[in-house]
Parts: structure tokens; sequence; C-alpha cells
């Protein structure tokens, strides 16, 4: 179905796969708006590809004649910018500064910037586009010379206010215009229709759930707000599915930042060179960063700054973790290859099961971590310098607007999750009731739970065909 | 969709004069006639409170939260919230004529006609209308008025008399308060106390946004959170029924003048109850015990078999 038609796509296969809209214009003029229909909100920041804020903008507006060849509209797009060239005066600066030029061009327009078609120095703005069309009325802020080649240009050929696009360039009718979603946001895009917003769940919810007649005759915005959020956050702990993952390369420093929307890992690897992961493990019981190493007197007391703090020192245990060596802990042999090539190994390395009585718990080659809490950093041990890391972790769900989403999968349990919690926490609700909306809760929450294991039929066959292996030993 | 103003003002005199119990001047119907109107209205916010809080049958015409709604839908209305900076001002607030009066002579042809001075001010403001062509009433349909025009569905006969009446809305109570920016969804906004408000501002989950706003309503005057909201704010409210005027001409008697009076507001269905209400006022004005007993009791049994 191309054509949106009530469901809950309301996307046509155009902006969902392409991340375009395109529009027929109806009328030749300036100022034309044209409103995005995409789930996504716009986000602007300039039209002008020249500054900073351009790089903010999670769209292009491209033009065409024939919605075949597309020619994004900036400052110095042909549509939104023309070229004149002044007669033998020289003008302004001034206010209100009449100019000249050779050849009449219907194309000015009320707006414009005034630049030096060679230089692009701007002189000013054009106020008032005479009858004519060669003598125009300007705010100049320097003086234009003699016979100067000068470009007319809209400095913002369009802005964006709210999912509505103003063109203040002059379109022609019949041309095209579309709006093309940048290629990051067209990635947060495709896949969308698996979750809902937590918007839509919380108006939802006060639908379905409250009002009278229902076990909930009214109950504030504000706390299914924070009841759904709170949810959102429990869910995303243990029941969702970990989308967040970085790669990283490991500097000589041995430590990583903390990603910001962080909450707790799920896993850290290193990619050897086919790009298979190695799981690296937490140096619980090996070593650790201390939160604090304060400097100690003669008698162990620690010492005082100026203003009466105690001195951080150097920690000593860092020192010597980064410094030693992994495989004298682990026992891996020196001519152990780090990497995921059964044929590397032969009998003779002795790596093939030949050695006993290891502690497994240390008996990895792959190396360690360990997380600083004082710093918020990841600290690796030094086999993994330079070594590309893959960092899994999960977020709370609240980080970012993008985030304040939830599968589908789990949408049922998140709306029994605002339930219980709004029940149980107000008045005059019999216990019995509170008692089988927590059942109700914990219920789904456990079917959300199955669902998003990604339990396949046919992934399970074939994990139970390679149990009619030999088991040798 | 109203209560002829002069049919209730004949009947409570036909009853008044029936054994000779007194005379009602028409300045003293136009007083008690607002009274009791503003009584009966006042009463439909308690009763849909009540009703809500019973089951109601589905069946067609007996849902009582349904049929209350029917009554309070005549004063139901929607505007727009003006920024003055740093709260937004609710719509229909009184300001200049309460009232004006505009006539035309119609001529033909000519379906239009312009409206000036406070009528037009009234008009721009989103005043209630009628319109009477030749002494008769055009119903709400036959008509429209978008600021300076008068726009007729149908072509008066040249030298006809046009009159329009125009009454200023004035808010009563507020609904719901929706804020939408552009082409994005409109979002509800949340009433807040001032106590809960700084709880809600330190709370990193249910601080508000422009997805989730929320208001505080003081002082006839919305402070809309958060602060970078300064428009698109619209609000639902109940504005306050017109009270009836019973024009008339002086002279030897009362003589009722059509083109200057102005009906009940109140829904057809209020008509018994508006005039036994009238009625138990009237008792008081003409000191008559027992027309006080009989109305009182027949408001009461209403009143039972409406919320029973």
């Amino acid at each position: 179905m191309p054509i949106p038609n009530g469901g809950l796509i309301t996307e046509t296969n155009r902006q969902y796969y392409a991340g375009a809209q395109q529009f027929t214009i109806g009328s030749t003029g300036v100022g034309q708006t044209f409103t995005s229909t995409f789930d996504t909100n716009l986000v602007f920041g300039n039209s002008d590809p020249a500054t900073n804020d351009y790089n903010l903008n999670n769209f292009k507006i491209f033009t065409s004649p024939d919605a075949n060849v597309w020619t994004e509209l900036n400052p110095t797009s042909a549509i939104a910018s023309t070229t004149g060239t002044t007669d033998n005066n020289a003008y302004g600066p001034g206010a209100a500064v009449t100019i000249t030029i050779t050849v009449a061009n219907t194309d000015i327009l009320a707006g414009m910037t005034i630049v030096n078609a060679s230089t692009g120095a701007v002189y000013g703005t054009v106020t008032t586009v005479n009858v004519g069309n060669t003598t125009f009325v300007c705010n100049l802020s320097a003086q234009i010379p003699v016979s100067t080649g000068l470009r007319f240009q809209f400095a913002s050929p369009w802005t964006e206010a709210n999912n509505i696009i103003t063109v203040n360039a002059s379109l022609t009718a019949g041309n095209y215009i579309k709006i093309q979603m940048n290629e990051s946001t067209l990635w947060d895009m495709h896949g969308d229709y698996s979750y809902t917003r937590l918007d839509d769940i919380i108006n939802n919810f006060l639908i379905a759930y409250v009002g009278e007649g229902k076990l909930i005759p009214s109950v504030k915005r504000t706390d299914v707000i924070f009841h759904a959020k709170r949810g959102l956050q429990e869910f995303s702990y243990d029941t969702l599915k970990s989308i967040r993952s970085q790669e990283l390369t490991v500097p000589d420093t041995l430590s990583l930042i903390i990603p910001q929307d962080y909450v707790n890992y799920v896993r850290l690897s290193y990619c050897d060179t086919q790009g298979v992961q190695h799981t690296i493990y937490p140096a619980n019981l090996l070593s650790m960063r201390p939160y604090a190493s304060p400097v100690q007197d003669d008698q162990g007391v620690p010492t005082q700054d100026s203003v009466n703090s105690n001195i951080d020192g150097t920690s000593g245990i860092t020192e010597k973790w980064d410094n030693n060596n992994p495989r004298k802990i682990s026992g891996a042999y020196i001519n152990d290859y780090e990497i995921a090539d059964i044929y590397w190994k032969t009998y003779y390395d002795g790596a093939l099961g030949q050695r006993y009585g290891l502690n497994p718990e240390t008996s990895q080659r792959n190396g360690w971590f360990i997380i600083d809490d004082r710093k918020g950093l990841f600290a690796f041990s030094n086999n993994l310098k330079q070594k590309n890391i893959i960092l899994e972790y999960i977020s709370d769900g609240n980080a970012y607007d993008l985030d304040a989403r939830i599968p589908k999968l789990a949408e049922e349990a998140l709306y029994a999750h605002i339930l219980y919690a709004v029940l149980s926490t107000s008045v005059g609700i019999q216990e019995y009731i509170v008692q089988r909306f927590k059942k109700e809760r914990s219920a789904k929450l456990r079917n959300a739970k199955i669902r998003l294991s990604d339990i396949k039929l046919d992934q399970i066959v074939q994990v139970m065909r390679n149990k009619s292996k030999w088991i040798k030993y | 969709m109203a209560i002829n103003v002069n049919n209730v003002y004949q009947t409570v005199l036909l009853i008044l004069n029936k054994e000779q119990r007194g005379y009602m001047t028409p300045l003293e119907f136009n007083k008690i006639g607002a009274q009791s109107q503003l009584e009966i209205f006042g009463t439909y916010f308690e009763s849909l409170n009540q009703q809500l809080r019973v089951p109601q049958p589905s069946a067609d015409y007996s849902d009582r939260v349904v049929n209350l709604d029917e009554k309070l839908a005549i004063f139901k209305e929607y505007g727009n919230a003006t920024y003055s900076d740093p709260v937004f001002k609710l719509p229909s607030q009184p300001s200049g004529s309460s009232s004006a009066t505009q006539q035309f002579t119609a001529v033909n042809p000519g379906l239009t006609y312009t409206l000036t001075g406070d009528a037009l001010a009234l008009s721009n403001a989103g005043a209630i209308s009628n319109v009477f062509v030749n002494n008769i009433e055009l119903a709400s349909t036959a008509y429209s008025i978008s600021g300076a025009t008068l726009t007729l569905n149908t072509q008066p006969t040249a030298g006809q008399i046009i009159v329009v009446n125009l009454y200023q809305k004035e808010f009563y109570r507020l609904g719901q308060v929706l804020y939408q920016a552009g082409a994005l969804p409109t979002e509800e906004m949340q009433r807040v106390d001032r106590g809960e408000l700084y709880h809600l501002l330190s709370s990193n989950l249910t601080k508000p946004t422009t997805v989730n706003p929320i208001y505080t309503y003081e002082n006839n005057l919305l402070s809309v959170y958060p602060t970078s909201i300064t428009s698109g704010v619209s609000v639902s409210y109940i504005r306050r029924p017109i009270p009836p005027i019973w024009a008339f001409t002086s002279g030897q008697q009362y003589t009722f003048k059509v083109t200057e009076s102005c009906n009940f507001e109140l829904h057809p269905s209020e008509q018994v109850e508006l005039i036994t209400r009238i009625l138990l006022y009237a008792g008081v004005v003409v000191k008559n015990q027992e027309i006080i007993q009989v109305a009182a009791s027949q408001i009461q049994q209403e009143n039972m078999n409406q919320k029973s």
C-alpha cells in the first residue's frame, strides 16, 4: 500500500525507503510553504551550507524542473541567486540607496543579499525592486564600486519551523521541490515501525484505562508520564534488547571514557583480523582501580592541601596493572595468535587441550577490563593496546528523545506496568485489585521477555542438530 | 436552539394573573430571567459530576450524561490564548461594549452588508449574533458574519429592515488547554498547582517539554511551561449565557419589540424549569406564598426525577 490510508503507517513508501517527500509547486512566487508529513520531526539549523549551523539540519531541500535532476536549494543555487552588473556609478554605503544595473533582471527580489560576484564580499540587501527591474532600493553597508559584477542571493533561501518549510526564493509553477532526509536520519527511520513512541503510549493509556466507569477515574498526565518513563527505564535494564554499542580503539593510556548514556555494560570484546569478537572479561578478582589514593605521611595518615582536602596521589596498583604482562596471568603461549582461525594452531603449539589444572577464570588470552568509577573510565589490560574494542551497553531509554520509544512486543507490558503503578499508589483501591494487576504486569513482562529474546524455531533446530555429533574425549 | 423570551414572559404573566395575583414588569422579568437562567446553567456542572459516577443506559435519549452534555454544548467554545509576556490571556474576557445593534436597509441585489463601530468590534471578537429581516429572526444557518461582513444566504426584498444584534461572549469556566506548533502534533497541557510546579520542574522525568507541556491557572492567566512556548496555545472553555431581554416600546402598555430582544440561550428542554424558577422569584416579588410553594415543590420534584 503506497499511500497511507488511516492505518498505523503514516509515511508513504518514498518517505520510508528513500527518505524523500516531493511536492509539485502549484503557483509561481516567493514565501511558499510546504508541510512535512514524516514521522520524524525536521531539525533545522541553517539553509546555507557555508554556515556551521547547517550541520544541525537532518534534511536537505532540493528543487527540480522535471523531478528527475535535482539541485540542492542553497544561497548560490540558480533558483535562489542571480547576477547583474552595476552601471558606471559607485553606490553607498547608505540606508536607502538606489542602484542601477545594466540589464533588467526580473529574478532580483526584495530581501536578497548583494555580494561581489568574484570575491563574495557582502555589500547589503535589496529592500525594494523598482518598476523595470533595473533599479533597486538597497540598504548598503559597503560601497559598490563602478561597474561591479554582483550576485543577488537569498542568504537564507528557505527556513523551517515546526515541520513547515517556507521557501524565501521564488519557485516556479510546475516545478518540483522535495525534502530529503539525511542518511543518519534515514537510519533512525528504518525499522521504526517495530517501536511505539512513549508519547503515544501515554495518550493511549489515558484513552483506554482512565475515565468514568473505569478502575482509574482520573489521573494526572504527569503521573502517567512518570510511570511510563520509569517503566521504560526498568524494561531497558532487563527486558528490552540492548541496541547500544560503540566501536572504539584502545589508546596508549589503556582507558576509554564511559559513554554518555551508559547505564551498564552487556559485553566488551575486541575484534581480531577476521572481525570475530573475543569477549574481554572483568578483572574483578585480579585488580581494581582505587576510588582514591590519598598521599600519606610517615604515620600513614592522609595529608591535606591548602583547602583542607586530602591530596590525591597516583595509584601504584594502577601503574603495576598497566605494565604487567597478561600472558603471565593467563598462561597463554607467546606464539598463540590472537585470531579465531583454528588453522593457526597445531599440536606442537600446545594449544589443543594439552594443559590441565588451569583456573578457567583467568586462563584466557583475550585480556581484562576494569571500570574506574572515580574517573568514569573503562581501563584495559595492556595486551589490548591499539585494539578495536566493541562496547555493548544498555541505556535507560530516556537519554534522548529518539530513545523514548518501546518495542511493540513490549507495549502491552508497559501498559500493565503503568496500570499497576497507578493503582498501587492510589488510595481506595482494594488490595486484591492491586494484586491482580501486579500479577498481570508480571505475566506480561515475562511474555515480553520471551518475545524479545528472539527464539526462532529454525535456530533451535540448528543448535539441536549439533547434538547428534559424537562427543570426543 | 433557544427558548423564546416572549413565550416565557407571556406564560409567566398568564400564571401570575390567572387569579389576579399581581403583575411582573418587563424590567423585573429581564432581571429574574437572567438570574433563573444562570441558576439552571450553574447546576449543569454539579449534575454532570453526579451523573458521571452513575452507570448510564446506552439507549438513545436516555443517557443523562449525554443529555447534560447536549445542554452544555450550547456554551462550549474554543479559542486562542494570546501571549503577553510572560503569560497567556484567555479568550472572551469582557472589554468594551457588551452588546451592539446595527441596522441596514436591504438592497437588491445585496447579500452582504458591512458592520461598523461597536458591531464591528464585537464581530471581530467573535460575538454571539442574531439577525432579523423584516422583524423575523433568521436561523443561524441563514447568514454568516465574518469580520466586518454580514452575508445573507437569501436575497431580502429591497427596503426591508435588517437588524443585527451582537452580544459579547464572556468566559465562564476553563476546559482543556492545548498546544500546537506548526505541523507538529497537538499536545494537551496538564494543569498543575503552584506547589506541584516546583516539584515537576525539579524532576528530570517529569519536567515539562514541548511534548508534555504544563500550565498554572492563576488570576485568569495561564503560565505555560516550558517557557519557550510563546504561541500556539488554545483553550476550550464554557462561556456565560447571554442575559435574556424582553424589549418593548413604551406607551400605554408594554409592546414586545422582537428585533431588540434576546432569547434565553438554554436548551429548549429547560423551558418548563425556567418558567417554574421565574415563577418562584415572581412569587417573592408579588409576595404570594402559594406561588412560591408550588414553584418550589415543582423544582424539587424535577430535581428528584433528574437525579434519582
